[in-house]
């Protein structure tokens, strides 16, 4: 597609790269198909090739993000429905990242609403803010339904005050810094990214990936100064705080790699594995190209990391339907599809796969709390979905889903839990409470 | 560059009050009016042509089309329809003096009768969409365009999409029962029905392909068809595109009409395999892709008697898919060939003439000669069974000169197509694209009976402005 | 009024001769009488006019490429010549273009021209399109002595707007077709019927749709009642017909396994190729009501509605009926009556379908609607249609209705 950026304009990096972006884009329209927000809303706008168009303007004007785009680029779920689609390869998401950042630099958000960003930047990465936090919102939960009908303010405060679970599961058993050592002979030896808020709302996701991984030879290190990944301030556009998020892991796993050595770097939530396989280009004008580079290649989702290193369930079939809801980061992300169901037939299962598997359940990191009614109306669409193969429960491999869709008559769980369970590990917390 | 309409000067002063006018007949996010949120709407699946419209509506019902369709025809304002906006022809640009009535928003199946073999849908369902709401009944909907992904029914219908599979299944206007349209003035009429074949004009054959210019679609009867039991491709790659051609014509000749029978040449194979990873032999000059249906044994059957076929014109390679798998990897390569080229070029003018089968060789001999001459790079991708052409002539949009070269390129295309006993379009369109070209197909005689028809349905042409036919004053 | 006005026929040699007569009859306002060989000029309304206007003497085959599945003609070639060479190469014209000389007491040999300005389409239409799916190109004169094309010779051709459907089933009313292009397919290597006895009109229909859903590429289906199936060689009682034509193992194949997924229907019996081709040409022709006296109605509707409107009938005025196209197509047969005109049209509307009065006396055809007409935003686009190809009306006027 034509662009018209001046020189000066394309010295800037950002837009040298996303002008790159823009020329691979022949605007078929494929993607508006697949995309979640202009399959409710039936709006150009709202969907990826009216976004790439919005952004292009915006950028090649170099003007100052107007509220007009803002609403349109907010309502993009990055959940990369439309890269998977895209013939011609066009990066999107690099591509709606800068527009993020750029709207983060260039646009002055309304108060409640800067509040609520900094509020979850400052809370979500941190595991004890959070777990503070959340104490505090289940004492206030009974409170919602005082809030006014209607509001995106409002909205928005029911659904952070839903998201509360009702009681807040204490911290896990392996979920900390440290080695874990491998049952027997050491096979291989990875690093764990522990996250943030995973670990806060459901550290048994934690825990089982530690036992699975340690059972089958693995050594685990969740390393010391490794934390968030990023992510969730990157999708704000707070490019600053996502990169020193990200450095900070790139250190601590860098020293790991150079010293006891890594053969894979493990994250068992699917969107912080979609954003530390893109470090190598995140930090690809810093000073850290390199070890960013070395990392990111490294970096595997705990599907991948389970069929690399030989998977074996222990435990007879249990005869259950499992509905795999293949997270957005992990198949349009990561391009990770086949794995999780594979093992998870694997495993003894029966795997049924849900209709329009391709639409985000509308989790989306912080989507769900800062646009509740387009999340709510992907929620219903999903569980519709989910319920129609008639499974005995759902499986994904990220936390945000599980939350998304908890509470909608189907047990949710994470595929590592289920295959730890047939390694013999415990049956997973969330079966038994179903 | 093609010229367009002025834009009527009056209707430019009137804006906001029509605007406002249209916020009366809609919910507020149904319709856009704000200038940097026009932009995205400049322009369809042909970038090269834009104009960002007066404003843009988006109905959900029939009714609400109706409404603003009375409204614009009192105001005097014209009107370009839209769907998904994957026009290659540019039969959805918009004109600063129209307002883009976009039919996303219809997107709802109304009946699915598997026993009648219908399906009742609304305009703004994709292609796609209605195949995927009968296929758990074991049925699909049979024209297939490469964007059948996103493309919509309603553009499908104007402009009588085609699709791999048309050699056995025929394009949009033989799968069709009904229409329901609304007229200029916002009347709205029910074409055909449940039932095969009304009596008196066949009005729906005429709307099917008729590109916008006479009526807004809003609602398709469509036939649908069981599913065959399986289906399973071949590739057959050839050492020169005139040996390719050769065996398109053994192939027909020999009584056998695959479901499909597709061709690539050289940058095209290249292209599509670096997307689909579909196993396309790379060292071919010509590519078929051969699609069979049946229970296996006629799939067995069948791929022995094409395989015998191919293997008298000295392949480099025969290939049968052995998997579902497969075959989808090997369509995926083909259905996605327009938007895989971006990969090698950072835009493209997809032609799309027709040319009698037996002048194949000829006239990709003459386009590669075009192609040297020009200075730029061109993949053929060709519904061979067919004779329906695409030729994607590459050029840097960023460079203007470029551009001009593609359109004279895409122009003697054309013309050639034309010459050689064939049409300049058989499945996109003529919209702006081709508009100026008409009269190397067409007599004025035969233009000007074409424009009282469609003066017949819209006397003050206000529908799909610039579109189809050269400019010139309409006539009475 | 035949007689004189065959005498007073135009039958120019050529399209030049026929533009010249066109020309010639709108610069004198003179209506013509537009037709073939005239072998259905007992379809549809009489014509008033001074003069007949045929094609007829346009004849031969202008190009066929049997490797592009392409064949042009001349109007007034005759469909038998046409059928002959097509079968010469292994292909035939896939409309099955039916013969209804026997049933309009004509003994004119029909024309392409003819069949293509009447969109006539025999059996196959249920699966593989009607006529006006396979003209790829027409050559015609309109209303004021112009030729017009449309369309071309190749099989994809969507450049304007498309005049061949507008054409073809226009009855001559906005041109005269001078010339037309089909595209042909592949004689199938071989054909089967599979018979369902005894089945009442409604499991009829229900067997032919399990047919028509199955993957077995059904090319034609119909119910005939026990009234007039002994019309059909190899009937005699109420019947369902299923044809299956395609290479010879694709035939054994799926004749077994459609006989399997219908005998939860009946008894299966398969009729090999020649009783195929007998039985079928039957029903293509209309053959089970070519004896019956009074009028014969086409009606067109959703197939699972054929039955209803065939038991009304029945019922109201003892019609004699078939059913094709899978349920959709009814042949009806009853007394050249207006009342009973009017309870065909009134089924016909009250299942959403459509009508074509095909055969009655003349006195008949020119008092009643012999199609419906169609509502008034409709009539008047068509009354600007047929105006922008024949403003002065000389072609064929009231054919379809009166005042038209």
């Amino acid at each position: 597609m034509q662009t018209s950026f001046t020189a000066a304009q394309l010295r800037d990096p950002a837009i040298a790269a996303s002008n790159q972006v823009l020329r691979t884009c022949v605007h078929c329209g494929f993607c508006t198909a697949t995309c979640p927000t202009f399959v409710l809303l039936g709006d150009e706008l709202d969907s990826p090739r009216g976004r790439i168009y919005l952004i292009k303007d915006m950028l090649e004007a170099g003007r100052p993000a107007t509220a007009e785009v803002v609403l349109h680029v907010d309502r993009c779920l990055s959940c990369l429905s439309c890269m998977t689609t895209c013939p011609s390869g066009v990066h999107y998401m690099h591509l709606v990242d800068h527009a993020r950042t750029y709207v983060a630099q260039t646009y002055r958000r309304p108060w409640h609403e800067r509040g609520l960003r900094a509020l979850l930047a400052g809370v979500l990465p941190y595991p004890g803010r959070f777990r503070r936090v959340l104490a505090a919102a289940r004492l206030a939960r009974p409170f919602a339904r005082l809030l006014p009908r209607g509001g995106t303010l409002f909205g928005r405060m029911r659904a952070m005050l839903a998201m509360a679970p009702a009681s807040l599961p204490p911290a896990g058993v392996l979920d900390g810094v440290g080695v874990h050592r491998a049952e027997g002979a050491r096979r291989f030896r990875v690093a764990l990214l522990a996250g943030c808020a995973q670990r806060v709302l459901d550290p048994a996701i934690n825990d089982a990936t530690i036992h699975l991984l340690t059972r089958m030879g693995g050594e685990v290190v969740v390393a010391a100064g490794a934390g968030c990944c990023g992510a969730l301030t990157h999708h704000m556009g707070r490019h600053a705080q996502a990169m020193a998020s990200a450095r900070a892991n790139i250190f601590a796993w860098s020293d790991e790699i150079d010293g006891a050595g890594l053969d894979g770097i493990v994250m068992n939530a699917s969107g912080c594995g979609t954003m530390v396989k893109d470090y190598g280009f995140m930090f690809r004008d810093e000073p850290e190209a390199a070890a960013a580079a070395r990392v990111a290649a490294l970096a595997m989702d705990v599907s991948e990391a389970l069929e690399k290193f030989g998977y074996v369930p222990a435990r007879p079939a249990p005869g259950l339907t499992v509905a795999y809801h293949s997270a957005c980061s992990l198949q349009h992300g990561q391009k990770v599809t086949d794995t999780p169901k594979v093992l998870l037939r694997k495993a003894g299962f029966r795997v049924v796969e849900p209709a329009e598997g391709h639409l985000c359940c509308g989790s989306a990191g912080t989507y769900n709390l800062m646009q509740p009614d387009i999340a709510a109306r992907l929620r219903e669409r999903k569980l519709e979905n989910l319920r129609a193969t008639r499974p005995d429960l759902v499986a994904t491999g990220n936390i945000g889903c599980m939350t998304q869709l908890a509470g909608g008559g189907l047990p949710v769980v994470h595929t590592v839990e289920l295959l730890d369970w047939m390694a013999g590990g415990p049956e997973p917390a969330g079966l038994c409470r179903a | 560059m093609i010229t367009q309409l002025p834009p009527r000067q009056d209707v430019l002063a009137r804006r906001d009050a029509i605007v406002a006018g249209l916020r009366r007949l809609l919910p507020p996010d149904g319709v856009i009016a704000e200038k940097l949120l026009l932009k995205p709407y400049e322009t369809d699946g042909l970038t090269a042509y834009r104009q960002v419209p007066l404003a843009v509506v988006l109905p959900e019902t029939t009714a609400q089309v109706a409404a603003i369709m009375a409204f614009l025809h009192r105001e005097g304002v014209r009107v370009v329809p839209r769907g998904a906006g994957t026009s290659l022809s540019g039969g959805a640009l918009p004109m600063q003096d129209a307002v883009v009535l976009g039919l996303m928003r219809m997107n709802r199946i109304l009946e699915i009768d598997t026993a009648d073999r219908l399906a009742v849908v609304q305009a703004g369902v994709t292609n796609i969409g209605i195949t995927q709401a009968v296929q758990a009944e074991g049925f699909f909907y049979a024209p297939d365009p490469s964007s059948q992904l996103a493309c919509m029914i309603g553009g499908n219908v104007n402009m009588n999409a085609g699709g791999a599979h048309c050699l056995r299944y025929g394009v949009t206007a033989n799968n069709l029962l009904g229409l329901k349209i609304v007229t200029v003035d916002g009347q709205v009429i029910e074409l055909g029905g449940a039932h095969l074949d009304a009596a008196g004009y066949d009005w729906l054959g005429l709307l099917t392909g008729s590109e916008g210019q006479l009526a807004i679609v809003t609602e398709v009867t469509v036939r649908i068809l069981r599913s065959p039991e399986g289906a399973r491709a071949m590739l057959a790659a050839f050492r020169a595109n005139e040996v390719a051609g050769a065996c398109v014509a053994s192939i027909i000749a020999s009584g056998i009409i695959p479901v499909a029978l597709e061709f690539m040449d050289r940058p095209a194979i290249h292209a599509c395999e670096a997307f689909a990873h579909a196993g396309y032999p790379l060292d071919a000059e010509a590519m078929l892709i051969i699609e069979v249906e049946g229970s296996p044994a006629e799939q067995d059957e069948l791929l022995g008697r094409l395989r015998d076929i191919c293997a008298r014109h000295d392949p480099i390679s025969v290939k049968v898919s052995s998997s579902v798998a497969e075959s989808a990897a090997i369509w995926k390569g083909r259905k996605g060939a327009f938007g895989a080229v971006g990969r090698i070029s950072p835009d493209y003018l997809c032609m799309d003439g027709v040319i009698p089968t037996s002048r194949l060789a000829e006239v990709l001999r003459r386009i590669g000669e075009m192609s040297a001459e020009r200075g730029l790079q061109v993949a053929n991708i060709f519904h061979a069974g067919d004779g329906n052409l695409h030729p994607l002539i590459m050029f840097d949009a960023n460079d203007p000169d470029s551009f001009a070269r593609a359109e004279r390129f895409g122009a003697d295309v054309l013309t050639l197509c034309v010459e050689v006993g064939g049409c300049l379009t058989g499945e996109h369109g003529v919209g702006v694209e081709k508009r100026d070209l008409m009269g190397v197909q067409f007599t004025a005689t035969e233009l000007d009976q074409q424009r009282r028809i469609k003066s017949a349905f819209d006397p003050g042409w206000l529908l799909n402005p610039s579109k189809v036919f050269p400019l010139q004053p309409a006539p009475a | 009024m035949s007689a004189r006005l065959l005498a007073d026929a135009l039958a120019p040699a050529d399209e030049a001769g026929v533009a010249a007569s066109v020309r010639a009859a709108f610069e004198a306002g003179e209506p013509l009488l537009v037709q073939g060989n005239g072998s259905k000029r007992a379809m549809l309304r009489p014509v008033q006019a001074a003069r007949a206007l045929s094609a007829g003497a346009l004849s031969g085959i202008t190009l066929y490429s049997p490797q592009e599945l392409v064949l042009s003609a001349r109007a007034g070639t005759m469909v038998a010549d046409l059928n002959a060479a097509v079968a010469a190469q292994g292909q035939q014209i896939t409309a099955e273009i039916p013969d209804f000389s026997a049933l309009l007491g004509s003994t004119a040999a029909p024309t392409l021209g003819g069949a293509v300005a009447a969109n006539l389409s025999g059996p196959r239409r249920v699966a593989w399109g009607a006529m006006r799916d396979h003209v790829l190109g027409v050559r015609a004169v309109n209303g004021t002595g112009d030729i017009i094309r449309s369309g071309g010779r190749v099989l994809k051709n969507v450049t304007g707007l498309d005049l061949c459907k507008l054409l073809t089933g226009s009855h001559g009313t906005l041109a005269v077709l001078t010339e037309v292009t089909l595209k042909v397919l592949p004689v199938p290597e071989r054909r089967a019927t599979l018979v369902l006895r005894g089945l009442d009109p409604v499991q009829g229909v229900a067997a032919l749709a399990a047919a028509l859903g199955s993957p077995y590429g059904v090319s034609a289906a119909a119910y005939l009642p026990a009234s007039v199936s002994h019309r059909v060689p190899g009937l005699n009682g109420a019947a369902a017909l299923v044809r299956l034509e395609d290479f010879a193992s694709f035939v054994a194949y799926r004749s077994e396994r459609l006989r399997a997924d219908l005998s939860a229907f009946g008894q299966v019996e398969v009729l090999d190729d020649a009783a195929t081709l007998a039985a079928w040409a039957a029903v293509r022709d209309a053959a089970p009501l070519v004896d019956e006296p009074g009028a014969i109605w086409r009606v067109s509707v959703r197939p699972s509605a054929g039955p209803r409107i065939a038991a009304v009938l029945e019922r109201m005025f003892d019609a004699r009926w078939f059913l094709d196209w899978g349920g959709g197509l009814v042949w009806i047969a009853g007394p050249a009556t207006a009342a009973a005109h009017d309870a065909v049209c009134a089924a016909a509307r009250e299942a959403g379908g459509t009508w074509t009065l095909l055969r009655a006396p003349e006195a008949l055809r020119a008092a009643v609607a012999v199609i419906p007409p169609e509502p008034a935003p409709l009539a008047a686009i068509a009354r600007r249609v047929k105006a922008a190809f024949d403003p002065k009306g000389i072609l064929n006027p009231g054919r379809l209705r009166a005042g038209e």
